[in-house]
């Protein structure tokens, strides 16, 4: 016989983690350092390759413009990428809501207090210009999204506010 | 280093990050809309500039004899008109179309660099403010053609060093204008659009910018030899210091060229947007498409000399010239047998977007062929610097490229406004422009078959009933133009709404389409699907 049949069933281990969702908002970025590498490579060869052929010749000053404009080329391209490294994530707890921002000055946070939170699509203060997705409490505010596409602001706006909810109020993660 | 507050100690990101109010909206502009928006009003203005300054050429050439302006101020405007609507309208408006649509249509929120977007723009008023105030400089603007070919143009008077400043700011716009486009194409593409399903429009933007990023040290370097020669004593193109001038026509036609190419290739572009839409079929052979582009922007880089044939050069130079030229009407045969293909057996319906391309289509061919026959030698010894090359490059510029952006003004209007223009007024536009343009351009073909030269204000009488009828389509044309104003003033002021897809009937592709009209919706009813 076994004694161990008499014993009641484990209880389930309770989850030691609050529950909490965690959205994380990435700028998307085509070029890899060495695809981008390859293609400042693709545009400086023929650039330099025109003004070293001037040179020759004796037209010197066509090879510092071209210097000049592969650097603007390089230095946009190196802070296109820059921007690309911008991160996000947006923490939904039983209780608060956590913003994250990290950019090249460092980290930037704000919380939330869950049930007195809202989440705002504002229209655009002027025409053609893009809506801004606000998280709104105790006459405080955050904007999240800055770098997304309006389409992508928009989706993230609908799963906020599933999220969060509105104002005095706490719907289940 | 993270650190976590409470919402009230928390660093707010609550500044305000909306537009500027009144003025300064446009000011300080970063938004690739409001940037587009501001080249295209810049270049619609700078058209009607150009346009009137073509008028003044027109109605001194109505008839034999001088009679309105004196031969120095005409020479000031045929020089004027063409550096006008090179860089300040068909250039701007290509830049102005790529702002709007490039991050549409590639799925990005904005341009890669939006603050150097705002500088580019604004360079250009400066630029044409110090070109047009050389109109009222002793010794006038300048007037030695747009080409500035020296030693003419070093007979300017006090507007040389504002010529070449203006020119320099004009290049350093375009530069900027085409690094964001360049870098906004290559890394800002929605994921999943590879290069090989970008929108035509994009691939042909991005071949231009490649031949832009090329060629605009070249024009700066020689218009920096020139104010060197000028001012600081060395002799690059002066034959008295041993320089060599006609060394300056071999480096401005290196870029002059490829520049020519720059001001069609996105023209290609909009008509391969614009020809499936209202054919309702895909574009026909899309790779051969985009290798033509590729192919003839090479190309470019290699027939720079047949715009100087009469200098005299080496035979065997002069065949390679005309073979590489000729050997441009095999990329550009294949875009024009595509989009005949597109339209072969297409559901065709004629919105004023498709009647621009199709015109387009037929008159960009005629300045093609007469493309074809300056590429001939012994040919263009007989044409050279006649009326011919006059009607040649005009039938490539303006029923070519200009009427490409009108084609896409009329195709993207209501997206960008949200607004249908008027159907009828804009079909009539369409009819006026391309009657006059014909009335205006065909007859100077003839008048340079006869050996009327070109930048002469006054000629032999054997010319006049021809330069008649051209100056009649001139203001014809001109005044037309007023109708494609009053179309789009009143299409941005309001009109009937524009659904999301603007050409219901039609198959318009690409991203931009998805959107709503005017693309930056900022309520919506149904909730999307959550990725």
């Amino acid at each position: 016989m076994n004694a161990r049949a008499d014993l009641p069933p484990p209880r389930p281990t309770p989850d030691p983690a609050p529950a909490e969702r965690v959205l994380e908002l990435v700028p998307h970025r085509s070029l890899t350092p060495k695809t981008a590498r390859i293609f400042i490579v693709s545009v400086a060869v023929p650039t330099f390759a025109v003004a070293l052929m001037f040179t020759a010749q004796g037209f010197w000053p066509v090879l510092p413009f071209a210097g000049l404009e592969i650097g603007l080329l390089t230095w946009a391209l190196r802070a296109s990428m820059r921007s690309g490294l911008e991160r996000e994530t947006i923490t939904v707890t039983e209780d608060s809501v956590i913003i994250r921002h990290w950019d090249r000055r460092g980290v930037q946070s704000s919380v939330f207090p869950r049930h007195w939170s809202r989440v705002t699509l504002h229209a655009p203060p002027a025409a053609l210009h893009p809506s801004r997705l606000v998280l709104e409490s105790r006459g405080h505010a955050c904007e999240v999204g800055r770098f997304l596409t309006e389409d992508e602001r928009r989706s993230l706006a609908v799963r906020l506010k599933q999220l969060v909810g509105n104002m005095n109020e706490t719907p289940a993660l | 280093m993270a650190h976590a507050h409470d919402a009230h100690a928390a660093h707010d990101h609550h500044d305000d990050h909306g537009p500027a109010k009144g003025i300064g909206r446009w000011l300080f502009a970063t938004n690739h809309k409001d940037i587009g928006t501001l080249y295209m009003l810049f270049s619609l203005l700078m058209f009607f500039v150009g346009g009137t300054m073509a008028l003044v050429i027109r109605a001194e050439l109505f008839q034999p004899g001088m009679q309105l302006v004196d031969p120095m101020f005409f020479n000031q405007m045929t020089t004027m008109h063409a550096l006008i609507m090179i860089f300040g309208a068909v250039m701007p408006a290509f830049v102005g179309l790529a702002n709007w649509m490039i991050p549409l249509q590639v799925g990005a929120p904005d341009m890669a660099l939006p603050r150097m977007n705002n500088f580019s723009f604004w360079i250009l008023p400066f630029a044409f403010t110090m070109l047009i105030g050389t109109l009222f400089v002793p010794g006038g603007a300048p007037a030695g053609g747009w080409t500035m070919y020296p030693p003419l143009s070093q007979q300017t008077g006090e507007a040389f060093p504002m010529l070449i400043f203006a020119v320099h700011l004009m290049g350093a716009s375009s530069i900027m204008g085409a690094i964001n486009v360049i870098v906004t194409i290559m890394n800002m593409r929605a994921p999943g659009m590879s290069l090989l399903k970008m929108p035509i429009f994009v691939w042909t933007w991005l071949i231009t910018a490649y031949l832009l990023i090329a060629v605009m040290p070249v024009l700066a370097g020689a218009v920096t030899m020139l104010l060197t020669d000028h001012y600081f004593g060395t002799t690059f193109f002066e034959a008295a210091g041993g320089g060599d001038p006609v060394m300056f026509q071999h480096i401005f036609w290196f870029f002059g060229h490829p520049e020519v190419y720059i001001m069609i290739l996105p023209a290609f572009g909009i008509v391969s947007e614009i020809i499936p839409t209202f054919s309702r079929k895909p574009l026909f052979g899309y790779d051969a498409m985009v290798y033509a582009t590729a192919s003839i922007a090479f190309l470019s880089f290699i027939v720079w000399a047949h715009h100087m044939f009469t200098v005299g050069m080496p035979l065997a130079g002069q065949m390679f010239f005309m073979l590489a030229t000729m050997l441009i009407a095999v990329p550009t045969g294949v875009k024009v047998f595509n989009w005949t293909a597109t339209m072969f057996k297409g559901s065709i319906s004629f919105e004023p977007p498709m009647l621009f391309a199709i015109s387009f289509l037929f008159l960009f061919t005629i300045g093609g062929f007469s493309g074809l026959m300056l590429a001939i030698v012994p040919a263009d010894f007989q044409y050279h610097d006649t009326y011919f090359v006059v009607a040649h490059f005009h039938y490539v510029l303006v029923p070519g490229a200009v009427f490409s952006l009108m084609a896409a003004a009329y195709y993207w209007l209501p997206k960008w406004t949200g607004h249908m223009y008027n159907m009828k007024l804009a079909k009539a536009h369409f009819w006026l422009s391309t009657i006059f343009v014909n009335v205006l351009f065909f007859p100077q073909h003839f008048l340079g078959l006869a050996g009327m030269p070109r930048r002469i204000p006054d000629y032999s009488t054997q010319f006049a009933d021809w330069n008649m009828i051209s100056s009649i389509g001139a203001f014809g044309f001109g005044l037309s133009q007023l109708l494609f104003v009053y179309v789009i003033v009143a299409c941005i002021r309001g009109g009937e709404k524009a659904s999301d897809k603007v050409w219901d009937s039609g198959r318009p592709h690409g991203l931009e389409w998805t959107l709503s009209s005017p693309p930056p919706y900022h309520s919506f009813e149904t909730a999307p699907e959550v990725k």
